[in-house]
């Protein structure tokens, strides 16, 4: 039971990982739909590294790195070429689709012995806790500073905030930057420490799911988190759900098709009429328009 | 020394040959990128497009292969086409080929015993719908409630991937041994004109008819509308309802369609194999994204280009086991070939002029 | 593309990454700004000219501001106004002239330059962020705001602004639930807060109610007896601002017409410069028989778009050769009006029908199909489709009829042939009918959106804002063709913003206030005061009584 505890935080750490730096992005007015291709990235090149350089917190490392290069190149597509933010987001996914294949398949296996990340209790990892702290600094970030305020403008009203002396472009960069680094760790994450494992495109729709969670979360930190949780319990749910309800007896292929049918349905919810309201209130006004300075 | 200032211009939608030029400019920028790839993977790349495209082209040896990917590959892009020009995302092809998978399947393991005159149109059909109605979910749910079309269709491609694993792996329709499906019946498999199953004709028909409806239709003039501007399109009435679930549910259609291409229409499989090879021919739709983006959503044009891609897509498996190269090359291409086009997206809308500095 | 601009490229991405290296680090600059003596010159302006090509926007231009002093530049559009204000804002860089703050010349790489050195703008379209407070607003990329700003410090300075000249603000609401005339301070207090000493209005009380009105003025007389320089730049209601300004600068075709001091100005005399011929143009109403009842609405309720009720029962009826005009601010429910006519927007209560007809739960398409016409308030946004040709656009109100569009097909002769037919009558100026939405000017763009609905109109024309931000020519055009509908017998439906514009051509105009009309009155018993005051919510009675014990 602990361990299904357990797998499941670390679900909601990768989780939560993607999104609160999508959450970040899109406050600034940047929407990336490609946090697939930057956790497979992130996973696939932090796999890769630790398997030659025998080191985990090197693959961690690398994986960020990698992720937050992604991050600048989504960021220079969108915001200095002003290519359809949807398109280039998209873009960065296909290519990681079509490069992690070609790079990492060959690679498929479990990391050698010996190779086993840290963990508190044998089970969690400190990583579940660095992902809590960047939710609550990415909160106090937004509602308290100075810099957060200059963020949400930059989502809000673009020539607004220019106007105001902030520079649109820098503070939208550094937002997805950071989005892009988040997103992978959440890779790297993904296949040294809950897997272990590398396997064609093993991300398996988690980068997806973040995105919708970004959607739910009504860009409030704390509400993602609980998103979050909610989700690792249901992902962790569909992969093993002998731990929670034993004899249940569904099938493997229909119980795994409960997170994306939850995450279907969970978007239908907040687009009917009473919550949408409330939505379309949140939602930063320019997100997903490239700024254009007069 | 004074660098000049540049200036956006912002140009009108780029059309015809200029928009032309910059599809062309991002293929050749890709071979480039990838041809370094090759290169620092000891591979010469002239003799490695040599060897792809004299296999993919050869009547003995490809072709047949070749235009069947292809025309598969058509299928997907006119699929993925058609909704983006009502301006709707359909990343969905995988989980409506699926999906018409089923449906064809299910014909024809319970009537399989029908004659291939009744059985063929009947698993079309079957294909059409179930494909149809897959996407349909998608366009209702953006129609009515505005739900963001990608995250959905994705969600429904993931969750078809299972159920198809579902019923193959030790399910209803599993096959004797190794996560296979029972072989579809005899009366089940494509009649071939010149060769060719009969499909590939179809695709190309579906390719025609649409750009005449495109041009030519008060449909096609409403989904361009829509495309363009839907609010304009809502104050002359047009419903975005109707809009939504008509694209999403013809394009469904032809993805469902191109799973009776598929599996009936290629000799190495009258069946659904495991998931590692049925996974890898849906991932094969996300090109459609990539042909119709490179053609401009011009569904002729996505002839060529989808003979193209399907001869890079039959060479590449050659390629790499003569020359030893990695598994995955052609995806890998892909990839670069997307980032690339992303890139010279720029110049659609753009035109950069340096400012001339007055004093 | 040319292989050759690559290196600008890269140029361009250093820069951005970088940041813009000629800004300086904003403090405002106390040495030159502080301690201004009222009647000193803060900042003049000598021999701008400044040119676009085919047009000499701004040809020589002196001006000068004096501490304390309310000094307003009159022009129509087109006159060189925003190009003048924008250069000494520093948006625009003049080709010619310079800038002198308090006697020393200064120019302006942007308008962080120009705020640095005191002055602020307000703007026409309010470059606020609505999801924000009035105080994040206010406090915003001030360089004195540390990394976690002191929010209730800066209340409190606010605060003290705020008293200093009698603005009434709450600084905590969010943006978009103030009213226009509130955003207008928040954007003064903004600037203010920033250390302005001069500030320079855009057209500042285009969008307020006589009552709001008022009260600007009086916050304006407050702020320039404490030393502020006011400059407003305005285009109409003249009398209002000018009862505040001390001096009136006249532009026209970008050249100063006349300057001279408010006192000895007269009304005639101004419009009369600004025009350069008798302002007050009396469109020629046509003798129109009026005929049977074409649209009755029946206490008609609607949503606005954040789900609250902007129209609050209205009752009224349309007949057959009758112009019944709506006066009113924006935002009192005659855009939602205009949308539950169309078909756009539910009727959340009351009925309308349509020669008889009830037409409530009709849909946009049946509507177009029985002869109704919407022409829409926004014509690049909404009017047009800017990716299509102009045949593609008028096809825009065929595609649904049978003539045009035979078994699902375009007959493409027939379709450019009415295409023709229609441009040429409207007045559609462009290289030919293929040519794209995107390339015509406002103007064009309206007389296409005209040429789109009015053929296919055939009793009843909802004209939502038609003149709205066209220049003279363009507006005289639609005025014109609205009245060749009347006399075809259309009855049509006019919302405006222009008071005058109403009044002229109306047979009946109902003033509307907060979703409600404040009465419905005929044209010839209109008078200009009472309509404005019904427009700011005075009830009918009242201003009856007034006009009687006068």
């Amino acid at each position: 039971m602990w361990s299904f505890i357990a797998r499941s935080l670390e679900i909601t750490t990768i989780f939560l990982l993607a999104s609160i730096g999508e959450l970040l992005n899109q406050r600034g007015g940047v929407l990336n739909v490609g946090i697939e291709g930057l956790m497979l990235l992130g996973a696939a090149s932090g796999f890769l590294t630790a398997l030659w350089s025998g080191s985990i917190l090197l693959g961690f490392v690398v994986g960020t790195i990698v992720g937050g290069i992604f991050g600048l190149l989504h960021g220079f597509f969108s915001i200095t070429l002003k290519v359809d933010q949807v398109v280039s987001g998209m873009g960065i996914w296909i290519f990681a689709m079509g490069f992690t294949t070609y790079w990492a398949d060959s690679y498929s296996g479990p990391l050698p012995k010996g190779l086993s990340p840290p963990g508190i209790g044998g089970y969690l990892s400190p990583i579940f806790f660095l992902a809590v702290a960047l939710v609550l600094i990415v909160w106090f970030l937004l509602s308290k500073t100075h810099l957060g305020l200059k963020i949400r403008s930059v989502g809000e009203n673009p020539s607004a905030a220019e106007a105001t002396g902030i520079n649109v472009a820098r503070t939208r960069y550094l937002c997805v930057v950071v989005g892009g680094l988040s997103g992978g760790l959440a890779g790297a994450f993904l296949s040294l420490d809950y897997f272990g494992i590398w396997g064609h495109l093993l991300t398996g729709g988690m980068g997806w799911i973040a995105l919708a969670l970004v959607l739910f979360s009504l860009w409030r930190p704390f509400i993602l988190f609980a998103g979050a949780l909610i989700f690792g319990f249901v992902w962790q749910f569909s992969i093993s759900p002998e731990a929670i309800a034993p004899g249940l007896g569904i099938p493997l292929g229909i119980i795994r098709m409960f997170p994306f049918i939850v995450t279907i349905i969970v978007l239908v919810v907040i687009s009917t009429p009473k919550f949408r309201r409330k939505w379309g209130l949140a939602k930063p006004a320019a997100l997903g328009e490239p700024y254009i300075k007069e | 020394m004074r660098l000049p200032r540049l200036k956006l211009e912002k140009v009108v939608a780029l059309k015809g040959w200029g928009a032309a030029k910059v599809s062309i400019y991002s293929i050749i920028t890709a071979f480039i990128i990838f041809s370094a790839f090759l290169l620092w993977e000891g591979a010469n790349p002239i003799e490695a497009y040599r060897h792809i495209f004299s296999f993919a082209f050869d009547p003995r040896l490809g072709l047949v292969s070749t235009l069947h990917r292809s025309m598969f590959l058509l299928f997907a892009t006119l699929a993925f086409i058609l909704p983006l020009k009502a301006g709707l995302w359909n990343i969905g092809m995988e989980g409506q080929f699926y999906l018409g998978t089923v449906g064809a399947f299910a014909v024809a393991y319970a009537w399989g015993d029908l004659p291939s005159g009744a059985l063929i149109p009947l698993m079309l059909i079957a294909a059409a719908l179930f494909g149809a109605g897959y996407g349909v979910i998608a366009g209702f749910l953006r129609g009515k409630l505005g739900v963001n079309e990608i995250v959905v269709t994705l969600m429904l491609n993931l969750t078809a991937f299972w159920l198809i694993q579902f019923l193959i792996v030790g399910g209803p329709w599993a096959g004797i041994g190794e996560c296979r499906s029972r072989p579809l019946p005899d009366s089940a498999v494509a009649p071939e004109i010149g060769g060719l199953p009969f499909t590939v004709f179809l695709a190309i028909a579906i390719s025609v008819i649409f750009f005449i409806l495109f041009t030519r239709s008060k449909v096609g003039y409403q989904i361009r509308s829509f495309g363009s501007n839907p609010s304009a399109a809502r104050h002359v009435g047009m419903s975005p309802f109707k809009i939504s679930v008509l694209v999403m549910a013809v394009a469904g259609a032809i993805a469902g369609l191109s799973a009776y291409h598929m599996w009936a229409g290629d000799p190495r499989f009258y069946m659904i194999p495991q998931p590692e090879a049925y996974k890898s021919i849906g991932d094969l739709t996300y090109w459609g994204i990539m042909v119709g983006l490179l053609c401009l959503l011009n569904p002729l044009a996505a002839i060529p280009v989808s003979i193209f891609v399907g001869a890079l897509k039959v060479g590449g498996p050659v390629l790499i086991r003569r020359m030893k190269l990695p598994f995955g090359l052609d995806l890998l291409f892909l990839g670069i070939l997307f980032l690339s086009f992303v890139a010279f997206q720029f110049f659609y809308r753009y035109r950069i002029k340096r400012v001339k500095e007055k004093r | 593309m040319r292989i050759g601009e690559l290196p600008n490229l890269i140029q361009k991405m250093r820069s951005t990454l970088s940041g813009k290296p000629e800004r300086r680090k904003g403090r405002v600059r106390e040495s030159l700004v502080s301690g201004l003596k009222r009647g000193e010159t803060v900042l003049e302006a000598r021999g701008i000219t400044k040119r676009f090509p085919g047009v000499v926007a701004n040809d020589h231009i002196d001006f000068d501001i004096k501490a304390g002093e309310i000094h307003a530049v009159l022009g129509e559009n087109g006159a060189g106004k925003t190009t003048l204000m924008n250069i000494l804002f520093g948006i625009l860089r003049p080709d010619e002239g310079g800038i002198y703050v308090r006697g020393r010349k200064v120019e302006f790489k942007s308008p962080l330059d120009a705020i640095d050195l005191g002055i602020g703008m307000v703007h026409q379209h309010r470059k606020l962020i609505l999801a924000h407070t009035a105080l994040e607003n206010i406090v915003l990329g001030h360089p004195e705001t540390g990394k976690i700003p002191d929010m209730r410090r800066a209340e409190e300075e606010v605060g003290k602004l705020c008293r200093k000249y009698g603005f009434k603000i709450d600084l905590n609401a969010r943006v978009w639930q103030l009213s226009a005339g509130e955003q207008q301070l928040v954007e003064i207090l903004k600037a203010l807060y920033r250390g302005a000493k001069l500030l320079i209005l855009d057209e500042p009380t285009s969008v307020l109610t006589p009552l709001e009105t008022e009260r600007f003025l009086k916050s304006l007389r407050a702020m320039a007896r404490g030393e502020l320089a006011i400059v407003p730049f305005i285009t109409h209601k003249l009398p209002e601002v000018l009862g505040v300004s001390d001096r009136v600068t006249i532009l026209r075709k970008g050249k100063v017409m006349k300057r001279l001091e408010t006192r000895k100005a007269t009304m005639k005399a101004l419009a009369r410069h600004m025009v350069g011929r008798e302002v007050l143009f009396r469109l020629k109403k046509p003798k129109v028989k009026i005929g049977k009842e074409v649209l009755r609405v029946e206490n008609l309720s609607a949503l606005s778009d954040k789900g609250i009720l902007a129209l609050k029962g209205v009752s009224f009826s349309i007949r057959e050769g009758e112009i019944f005009g709506i006066a009113g601010i924006s935002g009192n429910g005659q855009h939602e009006l205009a949308e539950a006519l169309a078909g756009l927007r539910k009727a959340e209560g009351g009925k309308i029908l349509f020669r008889g007809k009830d037409i409530t739960r009709a849909s946009v398409l049946q509507r177009l199909k029985m002869g109704i016409g919407y022409i829409p308030s926004e014509r690049v946004e909404v009017g047009t489709i800017r990716e299509f040709s102009l045949v593609d656009n008028i096809a825009m109100n065929l595609y649904f009829d049978k003539e045009y569009f035979k078994w699902g097909f375009l007959d493409r002769g027939k379709i450019r042939e009415h295409a023709k037919k229609a441009i040429l009558e409207f007045d559609v100026m462009a290289p030919n009918i293929d040519t794209k939405a995107a390339h015509l000017s406002g103007g064009n763009l309206q007389k296409l959106i005209l040429a789109r609905v009015v053929p296919r109109t055939s009793r009843l024309l909802i004209a939502n804002l038609p003149t709205h931000g066209l220049d003279v020519g363009a507006t005289e055009f639609v005025r014109n063709r609205l009245m060749a509908c009347k006399k075809e017998g259309i009855g049509i439906l006019l919302i405006s913003e222009d008071l005058d514009e109403v009044l002229q051509m109306s047979d009946r105009i109902a003033p509307i206030y907060e979703g409600k009309f404040v009465g419905i009155v005929p044209a010839k018993k209109a008078r200009k005061e009472s309509i404005g005051a019904m427009m700011a919510g005075a009830p009918l009675e009242k201003t009856r009584k007034r006009e009687g014990s006068r």
